[in-house]
């Protein structure tokens, strides 16, 4: 009576572990399949945000350059200092955001943190 | 058939309202898939909320959108932050909606007129003032000179920050609205072409395959294009509120 009881046990648990690495096995498929989607949907958002941060940033040095010169009559000089201004501050901006993605998602390729021929041939 | 891409975006009157000064309230069909985005979410969060121990299909769409929203809060302004998860929730889930809704044909995509971005991003830096002042006193304006810099360099930075700062609501809105627009006006300007090719005739007729091809990867993009950018306009709320909690850089 007591082997019995043990060929069942011992049964029992090959099973599970079969089901524990089957399961493994389709988890690991399913995450290197949805890995490269995620990446090019979040490097297009990127793209968009760190342009309009740069080209906006111009435009607001510039507006207010443009606008105190008008206040205070002494073009055309504040609006030159102004574009200057909004270029360092668009810059600013640029450099920032990199660097929030950065550290929010570490796995996405932005300077140094370039991904490795093994990780893009994944899939 | 409309043949002006630009169409689509025109504002119609649907009824009459009062005109307050330059104001004019009438209702119009911006307002109309306003309405039926905050109707939309209403709904949806009123079928997903069923108070299961175990989860449903239903409820744990809803769950996992609070908790989505929760864990991107937390992440990236801090757990003390999490008394602002109403407004980034709001914020999202109606853009997500609009942008949506406005994937459907003959609907209109309320969050293609600059006016209505450009209101959302001025509630959101609106509310990183307000909250920063009300927190920090007038130490808030700190956040426009870091400390510990030589007395000069304050005459660069000083300007830099504030032209920074002012940017912000303007990169919201322009964003928003300019992805918005772009990719409806070319997903319209596809549409009409295969309209032009197949009515010159038999030959240019095959051709249509392109630009029919076209416009189904430009749907698909679309849809990419609404869901991201609803996340990018909550997340950068979110990296905006950290100025309300964290006054030295």
């Amino acid at each position: 009576m007591v082997p019995m009881s043990d060929e069942k046990r011992t049964s029992v648990t090959s099973d599970l572990e079969d089901l524990e690495r089957r399961l493994d096995e389709v988890r690991n498929r399913h995450e290197k399949a949805q890995e490269p989607d995620d990446n090019s949907g979040s490097l297009l958002g990127m793209a968009w945000r760190m342009s309009t941060e740069l080209v906006v940033a111009v435009l607001v040095g510039t507006a207010l350059g443009y606008g105190l010169d008008r206040f205070l009559g002494t073009q055309p000089w504040l609006l030159l200092l102004g574009i200057g201004f909004g270029f360092a501050a668009g810059i600013m901006n640029v450099l920032r955001s990199a660097e929030k993605m950065d550290a929010a998602n570490a796995d996405v390729p932005i300077g140094d943190d370039m991904p490795d021929d093994d990780d893009l041939d994944a899939d | 058939m409309a043949n002006n891409p630009l169409d689509q975006f025109k504002i119609k009157e649907i009824f009459d309202g009062p005109q307050i000064g330059p104001i004019d309230l009438s209702f119009t069909n911006s307002s109309l898939w306003m309405v039926i985005a905050s109707f939309a979410i209403v709904v949806f969060f009123g079928l997903t909320a069923r108070g299961k121990l175990i989860p449903g299909r239903l409820q744990s769409m809803g769950e996992m959108s609070h908790e989505f929203i929760a864990d991107m809060l937390k992440d990236t302004t801090g757990p003390e932050a999490v008394k602002f998860f109403p407004y980034i929730f709001t914020i999202f889930f109606f853009i997500l909606f609009a942008n949506l809704l406005g994937m459907n044909p003959y609907a209109f995509t309320t969050t293609s007129h600059i006016a209505v971005t450009a209101a959302l991003a001025v509630f959101t830096i609106l509310l990183v003032v307000v909250a920063g002042i009300l927190r920090n006193g007038l130490k808030w304006f700190k956040i426009f000179a870091p400390s510990g810099l030589p007395l000069i360099m304050y005459i660069i930075i000083v300007p830099i920050e504030i032209i920074s700062f002012i940017s912000r609501p303007i990169t919201l809105a322009v964003r928003l609205f300019a992805n918005m627009t772009a990719g409806h006006v070319m997903l319209k300007l596809f549409a009409i072409f295969i309209a032009y090719l197949v009515g010159k005739g038999a030959m240019t007729g095959v051709a249509a395959i392109v630009p029919i091809l076209g416009t189904t990867a430009i749907v698909a993009l679309e849809f990419l294009v609404a869901a991201l950018q609803a996340f990018v306009f909550a997340i950068l709320t979110c990296v905006y509120l950290n100025d309300v909690y964290h006054v030295d850089h």
